[in-house]
């Protein structure tokens, strides 16, 4: 069975802004999805629904056999748990270290006081130490997280989601703000994390060539809706240029590698 | 080339001055207000009423009596000891208010902050808030003064009330400034608002919450010094209306300001040691 299943999915704003009309996906367990798109297409917007971050209009969101979309409040905090959410400018707590901020991921699982006071088992400590060393950030641990580099702040993030033990990870732009070095230390972390720990990775990404040599599944959307949904070697120039709305050519793509595509 | 004739342009031969800023609305309002604040200035200075003291006579004597009072104080109606005992209550008035103040308004600040409550909750606080502050100290404590009697009770409930109205806004607008997605970060993964507050919010918003919280409580001491006075709140303001009013002693209003402003002093440097000390961790 299918791990997350979006079914009829739309969010409009208001009257005349339909941010996303009629998503229909289905994940499997350990994929690797890439979401490209121009901005604005709705890739965000697509994102948040599926933990709810913002309300989808209508339409079903089900994730590991649960309809997320009428679960009562204190059921959709504990679904959030199983979903580890990756942003483009970090979000840590700037003044808290960064093991303190990797162990934000475990408050889901707390109760309101034990977590507020930030209190922590001795085994989800060892857990961030080691989550922390794997992630070679082993030598950071006790700094203030806005002393860290914009790559070492982004591999935090992954730690943070990580320690929720998450069954999905949504990753909004990681790469964006990072340079290209950076960039590929990132995207190697998060496929080795689909690869080895079999979790979901749906990531949102403005690079089409990181997400051509990247993900297992490539879903193009444009203004609100899925023009492309299919693996990175089937897609066609006329595809990448009907998701962007413009000519191949113009677009910033490094497609050096002629196997990508089959067009 | 073109870039040749741009930078000519640059300085074209003109005998118009160039206007660089725009003459708007608001300039013309602003040069107005300037122009008549000048002219009742000169109005004021022909037309003020000096009966028969002269000006430099009433300068030289009031530079007589600072003369007196600083450089003469002395001890007439209390001692070395009382008086220190009297700042002491002052400063506990003011440092009573200004926790009972940060306590409430610690929690009233979060509901008014508007990426931690609904926008009816924190607007109605706000306005509430703005209201509260725009009425002074001196007078919510007459107010009071109503119900509970001109006295210390009065003034520790005035005083209250209008710190809750300045640190609420001062709190809130802090929390204001938290990156949005540091919030829906932990939201997203499943923290609630209890954990977001403690974690999040007051970690990174404790520097201004400290620094905050002592200017209040400079301002509680200045006001906690004119509340003696004023409202019989007692403390060493009381000594200060007691030796102006009453005994016309301006020997001892010396000693009386130079209490004051000791202790002002220390709690500057106090203030300076703390702030430079939550900016290194």
């Amino acid at each position: 069975m299918a791990l997350l299943e979006l079914f009829n999915l739309s969010k409009r704003y208001d009257q005349h802004t339909i941010a996303l009309s009629d998503i229909n996906i289905s994940v499997n367990k350990g994929e690797f999805i890439a979401v490209i798109g121009p901005s604005g297409a709705g890739k965000s917007t697509l994102l948040r629904c599926i933990n709810r971050m913002i309300e989808p209009t209508n339409g079903e969101v089900t994730f590991d056999g649960v309809d997320l979309l009428h679960v009562k409040r204190k059921e959709l905090r504990r679904l959030r748990t199983k979903i580890g959410m990756i942003f483009q400018h970090y979000h840590l707590v700037n003044r808290l270290t960064v093991i303190e901020n990797v162990l934000h991921g475990r408050l889901g699982y707390k109760s309101s006081v034990v977590g507020a006071l930030g209190i922590y088992t001795k085994k989800e400590k060892e857990q961030a130490i080691q989550l922390l060393r794997m992630l070679g950030l082993a030598d950071q641990m006790y700094k203030r997280s806005d002393k860290l580099s914009g790559g070492q702040k982004q591999r935090v993030g992954i730690a943070r989601a990580l320690i929720q033990d998450p069954k999905m990870l949504l990753c909004d732009e990681p790469i964006a703000s990072l340079d290209p070095n950076a960039s590929k230390i990132i995207m190697d972390y998060l496929q080795k994390i689909s690869q080895s720990l079999g979790i979901t990775v749906i990531v949102n990404l403005h690079q089409v060539d990181v997400a051509l040599q990247y993900s297992d599944r490539i879903i193009g959307v444009s203004q609100g809706q899925i023009v492309y949904d299919g693996t990175p070697t089937d897609i066609t120039q006329e595809q990448i240029h009907q998701i962007y709305g413009s000519d191949f050519d113009d677009l910033m793509v490094e497609m050096n590698k002629e196997k990508h595509y089959a067009g | 080339m073109d870039f040749e004739n741009i930078m000519k342009r640059i300085a074209p031969p003109s005998n118009r001055p160039v206007r660089v800023k725009p003459m708007n609305q608001s300039a013309i309002v602003i040069r107005l207000t300037l122009l008549s604040l000048v002219i009742l200035t000169i109005i004021g200075f022909f037309t003020y009423d000096d009966t028969d003291v002269g000006m430099l006579e009433g300068i030289t004597a009031t530079f007589t009596n600072f003369k007196v009072m600083f450089t003469e104080p002395h001890f007439n109606h209390f001692t070395f000891m009382e008086g220190l005992y009297q700042v002491l209550v002052t400063i506990s008035l003011a440092l009573l208010t200004t926790v009972i103040g940060a306590v409430i308004s610690l929690m009233l600040g979060l509901l008014a902050a508007k990426n931690l409550s609904t926008p009816k909750i924190s607007n109605s606080i706000k306005n509430f808030v703005a209201v509260v502050r725009a009425v002074p100290t001196v007078l919510w404590v007459l107010i009071f003064a109503i119900a509970a009697g001109l006295g210390s009770v009065a003034a520790v409930i005035g005083m209250t009330f209008h710190s809750v109205g300045y640190l609420i806004k001062a709190y809130s607008e802090s929390f204001e400034e938290l990156d949005d997605g540091v919030i829906e970060v932990l939201k997203a993964s499943g923290a609630n608002w209890w954990q977001i507050v403690w974690q999040a919010v007051i970690p990174s918003s404790m520097t201004y919450i400290i620094s905050w919280t002592f200017l209040r409580f400079e301002i509680n001491f200045s006001v906690a010094v004119a509340m003696g006075a004023a409202a019989g709140a007692g403390g060493i303001g009381y000594d200060l209306f007691m030796a102006s009013s009453f005994y016309l002693d301006l020997r001892e209003l010396g000693t009386i300001t130079f209490y004051i402003l000791v202790f002002a002093i220390l709690l500057e440097i106090v203030a300076i040691r703390i702030k430079r000390h939550i900016n290194i961790t």
